[in-house]
Formats: structure tokens, sequence, C-alpha cells
């Protein structure tokens, strides 16, 4: 009898760590081999990869839910045929239902990229108890990071999702990001899930958005997702550019680089 | 909104319990009423009785739930009546779940003695999440039809297997046991699933084991 019951604690112990065994959609449990806090981790590689070097080069794939065949793709074509790239940025929307096997699923394949990525949170990310998964695996929904002489502030702007509950966009963590003491940078790029103007944004403060950030010492560019298309707006008519990034779904990606005088930029499909 | 869902929670839970303490006590009257012989007025209040109680584990509606059921048609129809519990998270508090479960088992088959095994159990059900964080219709804020589908609730399909031990003597409470496993996956899954040929059915499937026992 006891080793019945020694065989069927083992049995549940195994079935436990296999992923048939699901609690609910929305349990938050995550599978005990997935990654967490990826963002924090791969920005210290990003960073260790990027050291002295003046030109920096990177990718910035968005909307990559429920496509996992296309991303599949994407990680084999980037793999075997994209060389000198230092990081890929993913603009948001890794999960289309917020339910944490998509996200397991996603990052099942983007952990297979030979370089390391950070990922934005998303609209789709956020629904369901999906805003709980993404802090789990990512992190904080805003962050931020330098490379070369560039930093990199990515933010939340799922404004819709919130009720107010939660600001968005976080401006107290966007003038901590901005302000002169902790200026160890030269440059700034803005990415985010949801321009200002979309229904998704606070609409109300767009305008004050993009006065704040403008603070930023030389805010180069915006980046966004989440509109399924290419797109480079003079969104304020200032010369301030905002690039929207296609999904993984149409199979194209940006490619971007950062040189000492300026940058550059390459819608490219595969 | 919160103790709206709550008072709601508690109803629930009171109709399960009196439900369940309604079906203990007429077990008990069973021998009573049919000596009185008034089968046709008390037919249609013994259908209502449930007729066996089900615990599980796992299978998308909680790591534990349990409830109550019917069967008909021979006995090869059964309607499940589950709550589930989901445990608390690190980020999350505990959340409770109400299923809805339909039954079809086409085969019994003797195997020895007092064992029955029925090879195929199928059907469907509907798990709807007792927790105010999730909605059935988009709220207000989202421009019409902004996400199509609700967060709550969830219709999944299924397909296991059962074996039942029936006890010689009929008339003790508990007149047979059974356990069994199912293979079920939800809407949302399926829909991921469809378009897809990178998920694999490991990724999707969703394996629960409980227990049935029957009472009348």
């Amino acid at each position: 009898m006891h080793k019945i019951l020694i065989y069927i604690s083992l049995l549940l112990l195994f079935l436990n760590s296999c992923d048939l065994i699901d609690y609910h959609p929305y349990d938050g449990k995550l599978n005990s081999s997935t990654e967490t806090d990826i963002n924090r981790k791969n920005i210290a590689k990003i960073q260790e990869l990027c050291k002295g070097k003046d030109t920096i080069r990177f990718v910035m794939i968005s909307d990559t839910q429920r496509s996992y065949d296309e991303t599949e793709d994407f990680m084999n074509h980037f793999n075997n045929q994209v060389h000198d790239v230092d990081f890929i940025l993913h603009g948001g929307d890794m999960a289309d239902f917020g339910m944490k096997k998509e996200y397991e699923w996603t990052h099942k394949i983007l952990s297979k990229l030979k370089v390391p990525y950070v990922a934005i949170i998303g609209n789709h990310d956020i629904i369901g108890n999906g805003a709980q998964v993404y802090k789990k695996m990512y992190g904080e929904d805003n962050f931020s990071f330098i490379v070369g002489d560039t930093k990199i502030i990515c933010l939340n702007t799922n404004a819709i999702e919130y009720d107010y509950s939660h600001p968005v966009p976080d401006f107290t963590f966007i003038s901590e990001q901005i302000a002169p003491d902790s200026l160890s940078f030269k440059r700034t790029i803005v990415a985010m899930h949801a321009p200002p103007g979309n229904e998704q944004f606070n609409n109300n403060v767009k305008e004050i958005f993009h006065m704040v950030i403008k603070q930023a010492p030389s805010l180069l560019f915006c980046l966004f997702g989440h509109e399924h298309n290419f797109k480079a707006i003079d969104l304020f008519k200032d010369g301030t550019y905002y690039y929207g990034c296609t999904t993984i779904q149409k199979r194209g990606y940006y490619l971007f680089t950062l040189t000492p005088d300026g940058y550059s930029y390459e819608e490219v499909e595969f | 909104m919160v103790i709206l869902m709550k008072k709601l929670n508690f109803k629930l839970i009171f109709v399960l319990v009196c439900l369940i303490c309604n079906s203990v006590l007429h077990a008990q009257n069973d021998q009573a009423i049919e000596d009185k012989g008034s089968v046709s007025h008390y037919a249609f209040w013994n259908k209502l009785i449930p007729r066996y109680y089900k615990g599980q584990y796992a299978g998308s509606i909680g790591k534990y739930s349990a409830g109550l059921g019917w069967s008909y048609g021979k006995d090869h129809w059964e309607t499940d009546l589950l709550l589930g519990y989901i445990p608390k998270n690190t980020d999350r508090h505990a959340m409770a779940t109400l299923t809805l479960k339909q039954n079809y088992l086409p085969w019994k088959i003797p195997v020895y003695e007092q064992f029955v095994f029925e090879p195929l159990n199928c059907g469907l059900f509907l798990n709807t999440l007792l927790d105010s964080d999730f909605w059935v219709k988009e709220p207000d804020r989202y421009p019409k039809g902004y996400y199509g589908f609700s967060t709550k609730v969830r219709i999944h399909v299924f397909m296991g297997e059962r074996i039942t031990y029936k006890f010689k003597r009929q008339d003790l409470y508990v007149k047979s046991v059974s356990l069994f496993y199912e293979l079920s996956t939800s809407d949302l899954y399926l829909i991921n699933a469809f378009t897809n040929s990178y998920l694999k059915p490991k990724d999707y499937l969703s394996l629960a084991f409980g227990v049935k026992v029957q009472i009348h």
C-alpha cells in the first residue's frame, strides 16, 4: 500500500512538471521550466554585447500573437541569414488572449534567437490575468536600458486596459528616465506598443506626452507596434518620427542601425 | 462590484450545499417513500435529487474541483455541476470557478466481477470564473467588439475513460465508485492551435483525474 502511494505521488509530481496539467488558462502558474525576469537578464547580456561599440544594430519585431509558425520562421531566418545584429526589440502582443500558455509558447521560440531580446507589453498581453504573467516573465511594464550612448525607454502605453488604476503612460517614470542627473547617455529612443492618437493611448495627454519625451537628450525617434503595418509618421509635425512595425504574420521587421552621426533603418521582409 | 461577486459566490456555494444536504436526506428517505407507494407524486422531485458526487484534479477548471450531478438515459448521459478552486498566486488572490458539464458514455463493458469499464466518456463543459476581474461582455471603455471574446467563460471539449466498481450490497449509501481520467481543450487553446502547426497536442491538451461516487 505504501509503495502504491509513493508511485502515485511520483506520478503526480511528474505530471505536474509537464504541460498537460493546467489548472486554468488564467491560473498564472508558469511551467517550472519557464524563464522569469527575462528583460533584466537579457538587458545585462545586451549591454555586455554592445560594450565599446560605436555602431549598434537592432531588429524590431512586433505583434507576434497567435503566429507561432511565422515567429519560428523568423527565428530560423534571423539565426541563419541576419548577421551583426546586437539585440531584438519586441513591440508587444506576445499573447493574443493574455493566457500564460501563449506567453510560454512565444518565449519558447524567441529564446532560441542567437541574440537576446527584450519585450514591451502590448494590450493583448494585459487582458485576463496577462499583466501578472508579463510581470513574472518579463518584469516591470516600464523599463529602460543604455546601449552605446543611446538610452532606449520602453513604455506601457495601453491606457484603455487600466481604468486609471495604473498610470499609463507613467510620467513619473519618464521624468526619472530623462532627469539631468541620470545623463550617462547622449541620445534617446522611446519605444511603446500603442502610439499617441491610437484608441489604446490616453489621448487626453498625447501632446503632453510628446512634449515630455522631447525633453530627453536628443530624442532620435519613437517606435511602436499595434497598428500591424509599416508606418513612418512625423506624428506631431515637428520632425520627430514615430516608426510603426508590422506584424510577424505579415513577415516583416525593422532593422535599425545607430551610428555616431545618426541612424538608418530598413523595412525587411522574410 | 467585488462585494456583489462575493455575495453571488456565497449564494452559489449555498445552493450547492443545499443540493448536497438534500441528496443525503433523500437517500435516507427513499425507502420510506417507496413503502407508501405514492410514486407519481415523488417521481418529479426524485429526478432532481443528485445521483452522484464527483471530485477532480486539474483539467482547466481549477486545481481541485468537486460537485454533484445527475445521470439519465440508462445512465449513458450525465450532467455535472462542479465548483473549482484555483490557488492563490504570488500576484493574485485565489479564485473560484463554476462548471456545467455534459458527459456521454456510449459503452459500459463488464470486465471482472463487480467492475465495469467505460472506454469512452466524451462531451463538453462550460466554465466560468467567479471573479470580477474577468468579463463576459467587454467593459464599456472599449470600442464596440474590440476583443470579441469573454475572458470569464470558456467552453471545453473532452474525452476520457472510466472504471467503476459496483458494490455487491446496494442497500448502502454508496452504490459504486469510479475512477476516471480525461483530456480536454478549450476554445482559446483551439483557436491558437488551429492556425499553427508549431503547436502540438501536448501544448494545448489538459489532463484531469477524478473520482465519482454514485449514491442514488
